[in-house]
């Protein structure tokens, strides 16, 4: 197996979810409703602790510990796609950004349950649970929502413009697609999109949103090598300003 | 057998004195042989409208207590911290949401209650009106404020109204960590680095005080809460809960090298009471009215919440709903 | 004037205060009682509210706000205006023994859940299934069935189809409560820490 290929996909699945966990915290007691606000929580702190399983298996292979890799790289080092560090915007931003991305995340782990990769397997099969709840919260909201007033579909269909090329970023294929491919390891991004596309379309559907023409919508890549907005150095400065106090100190 | 609960509107509270003496005399029996009283139950006016305050301060105290900690929860040290601060702040949220419902059951809308915390009628815990300068701050908040709402908690817990009692229970069993988290930071910083000592020693320094207030003004300048203890609504005095807090903690601060800024304080071996130098209780009062560092934006921050998610309660707004009061 | 917390610097929070316009009057919504079974051996208990627009928020709501620690094998929630309650009675007296209802003259039987109340402080406990046709019909069975031995003080009877359970497979959203450490005092130790500075500063003395 091409070890670099599959820590290539480990950062990368890894650097989105604490990055968007980190994003979605920030709603942490300032939500539009209390028990929506304690939900949504959940919901970040399940993906901050998926995050630190995937680091865990990569310092499981050489590379360094959770909270070294997590707090001690700059923006450029980061593999996330520029969805997860856009600023949180108002809910409707929000939700938006967790159905496009969570729906993605529960079609990459489903298959990611069969990888060669034993570690990536487990995690994977482990966390599903966690991630229909994700994708059951995204689906309720988004068809609620736009399906509701005037002003919500407005407003949820705003998001969805904006969101939606960055979104196609999430599929930014990788530098090593073929070997992930060949090696079983993943099905590749190629295939995740397609599925990806027909989930979102089927949820969509039930609503008075739409999605953009996938053929005029400019995908935002680069976040994959190192490219990003310039909202993500500004995060990770935020994230990391008591660890940098003193990275060598126990905290 | 009914259906469909039923809210109390009422306009003028009764007295003691108006109330039905076979009724009250039952009401006070039951509590005095330790029975809960429940929401359908007759209760004096007095009972109901001192319960909603107090389970509708302690609500509110809650979710304003999230905003200190909340400052630092987008910067927390680690994973293991970063995890840990983000369940703490929701588990405060989500205690603010049972203790809600808890005062709900007496009559009183959840509407009306974020109106009145909002609009600044209703008051929530003063040691949320201060600033949380550094991580320290947080440290600080996290172990020794909730200690102190512990104290109070577990006195609660043993109150007479049902459902206050066990929302408390579900409370301390989510409290367990708080406590064990906020004491696991401050050691490490008091017993880490020099920056991070000096870091630990100037937020305890600046934090006192306002502990100090935590429990509420000096037993001989509190008013009278004589029919309150009998009623089993406040379960001991504030210079107890005080006295158990300083007992149960300043042992604990102490063995980690940092220093407490009162010289008079010490246990005085022969009461058994501690003693310290007594709080600044004008400072209180200047400050539980509104004049505090931070009192504006606790206040405004929940002012923006509800209202920029005003538009998402609207767009799911059933107009043939209608509430029904909850019932336990 | 900026704030401490750097999620604040970002909105501007006081142009919100200005903006503030009374609440409507279901702002908060309806409320949804909430019931939980925590092991597969234990019956449903009631829990607590959760206020929601519809059953399904609500449902995904009580997940979050009653089973996101310990264990959990199944939640349930229904509109608190769907519930049908029986008076509370003093301690000694059973409510069977002081309300008698004539069942209900329809002949459409239902499943009902029922819940009993056995001390004044405690929850709500459910205590099985029963056909009826309609809610005073299933008291009176309830009765007949469960009412075997401990007083009962207050009755809840609600229509099956009124309550959403989870299914069957949605049991795996719980899954990994027991693997969140971080939220367990166990994950907490530091006496090590403490006797290594007490140690530290006796030696330096």
């Amino acid at each position: 197996m091409n070890e670099v290929a599959i820590k290539d996909l480990l950062y990368k699945m890894a650097d989105d979810q604490l990055i968007i966990g980190h994003r979605n915290s920030e709603w942490n007691g300032l939500g539009p409703l209390l028990e929506e606000d304690i939900a949504f929580c959940s919901m970040a702190q399940d993906k901050i602790g998926q995050s630190l399983a995937f680091y865990t298996i990569l310092n499981d292979m050489g590379e360094s510990d959770p909270d070294t890799i997590a707090f001690t790289r700059n923006a450029n080092q980061f593999h996330n796609c520029q969805l997860v560090e856009l600023p949180i915007g108002e809910y409707d931003f929000s939700l938006v950004r967790h159905f496009l991305f969570d729906t993605s995340e529960y079609l990459r782990f489903d298959a990611l349950a069969q990888s060669t990769h034993t570690p990536i397997a487990e995690v994977s099969a482990k966390i599903k649970g966690e991630i229909q709840y994700h994708v059951m919260h995204a689906n309720t909201w988004i068809k609620q929502l736009g399906t509701a007033t005037d002003e919500a579909i407005e407003r949820m269909q705003k998001a969805i413009n904006v969101a939606f090329p960055y979104a196609l970023g999430i599929f930014e294929e990788s530098k090593y697609e073929g070997d992930l491919i060949t090696d079983k390891v993943f099905i590749g991004e190629h295939i995740l999109r397609e599925r990806w596309i027909e989930a979102i379309d089927k949820v969509i559907a039930t609503t008075e949103l739409v999605i953009p023409d996938l053929a005029a919508e400019e995908a935002h890549l680069g976040g994959r090598y190192g490219e990003h907005t310039e909202h993500l150095q500004p995060l990770l400065t935020e994230m990391t300003e008591v660890l940098s106090i003193d990275p060598r100190a126990e905290w | 057998m009914y259906g469909g609960g039923n809210t109390f509107e009422k306009l003028k509270t009764k007295s003691i004195k108006e109330e039905n003496p076979e009724k009250l005399a039952e009401f006070e029996a039951r509590i005095a042989r330790g029975e809960k009283i429940e929401p359908s139950d007759w209760m004096p006016d007095l009972y109901r409208k001192q319960l909603i305050r107090m389970i509708e301060q302690h609500a509110h105290s809650e979710i304003i207590g999230a905003l200190p900690e909340g400052t630092w929860v987008t910067r927390a040290p680690g994973f293991k911290r970063k995890l840990a601060l983000m369940a703490k702040v929701q588990d405060e949220v989500g205690h603010g949401q049972l203790l809600y419902s808890a005062a709900e059951t007496l009559g009183k809308s959840r509407e009306s209650m974020i109106e009145d915390l909002i609009s600044g009628k209703s008051k929530y815990s003063n040691i949320f009106n201060y600033p949380a300068f550094t991580w320290a701050d947080s440290c600080f908040i996290s172990w020794l404020v909730d200690a102190g709402a512990i104290v109070n908690q577990l006195a609660n817990a043993k109150g007479s109204y049902g459902p206050y009692c066990r929302a408390l229970d579900r409370i301390c069993i989510e409290e367990s960590f708080h406590l064990k988290y906020g004491h696991h930071c401050v050691i490490h910083l008091a017993t880490g680095t020099p920056k991070q000592r000096e870091m630990m020693q100037e937020a305890l320094n600046r934090w006192w005080p306002p502990m100090m207030h935590f429990f509420g003004p000096s037993d001989k300048i509190s008013a009278h809460t004589e029919i309150l203890m009998k009623w089993k609504v406040k379960m001991d005095t504030n210079d107890n809960m005080r006295n158990q807090f300083l007992d149960m903690y300043v042992p604990k601060i102490w063995e980690l090298g940092l220093t407490i800024p009162d010289p008079n304080l010490k246990k005085n071996e022969e009461t058994r009471r501690w003693e310290y130098t007594e709080p600044d209780w004008e400072e209180f009062k200047r400050v539980i009215n509104g004049d505090g560092p931070c009192n504006k934006e606790r206040l405004a921050v929940r002012a923006m919440a509800e209202e920029r998610g005003r538009w998402v309660r609207r767009a799911l707004l059933n107009p043939k709903s209608k509430y029904v009061t909850p019932l336990a | 004037m900026t704030s401490l917390d750097p999620r604040l610097n970002r909105v501007d929070i006081y142009k919100y205060q200005q903006e503030l316009q009374p609440k409507d009057s279901m702002d908060q919504f309806e409320t949804y009682e909430v019931f939980l079974q925590t092991k597969e051996s234990k019956p449903y208990q009631h829990e607590g509210i959760v206020h929601a627009p519809n059953r399904d928020m609500a449902f995904l709501f009580a997940k979050e706000q009653f089973s996101r620690r310990g264990t959990c094998t199944g939640l349930s929630v229904v509109r608190t205006e769907h519930i049908m309650v029986s008076p509370m009675t003093d301690n000694d007296e059973n409510v069977y023994d002081l309300v008698s209802v004539e069942p209900e003259k329809n002949t459409k039987k239902e499943t009902y859940e029922v819940f009993y109340l056995f001390k004044r402080g405690k929850h709500m406990q459910h205590q099985g299934s029963v056909s009826a046709v309609g809610f005073h019909d299933a008291y009176i069975q309830a009765g007949a069935t469960y009412n075997t031995g401990k007083t009962v003080l207050n009755v809840w009877v609600i229509r099956h189809d009124d309550m959403l359970f989870n299914t069957e497979d949605e049991r795996v959203i719980w899954s990994t409560l027991s693997e969140k450490k971080f939220r367990d005092a166990i994950a907490y130790k530091a006496l090590d820490k403490i006797k290594k500075f007490k140690e530290e500063q006796l030696a330096s003395k």
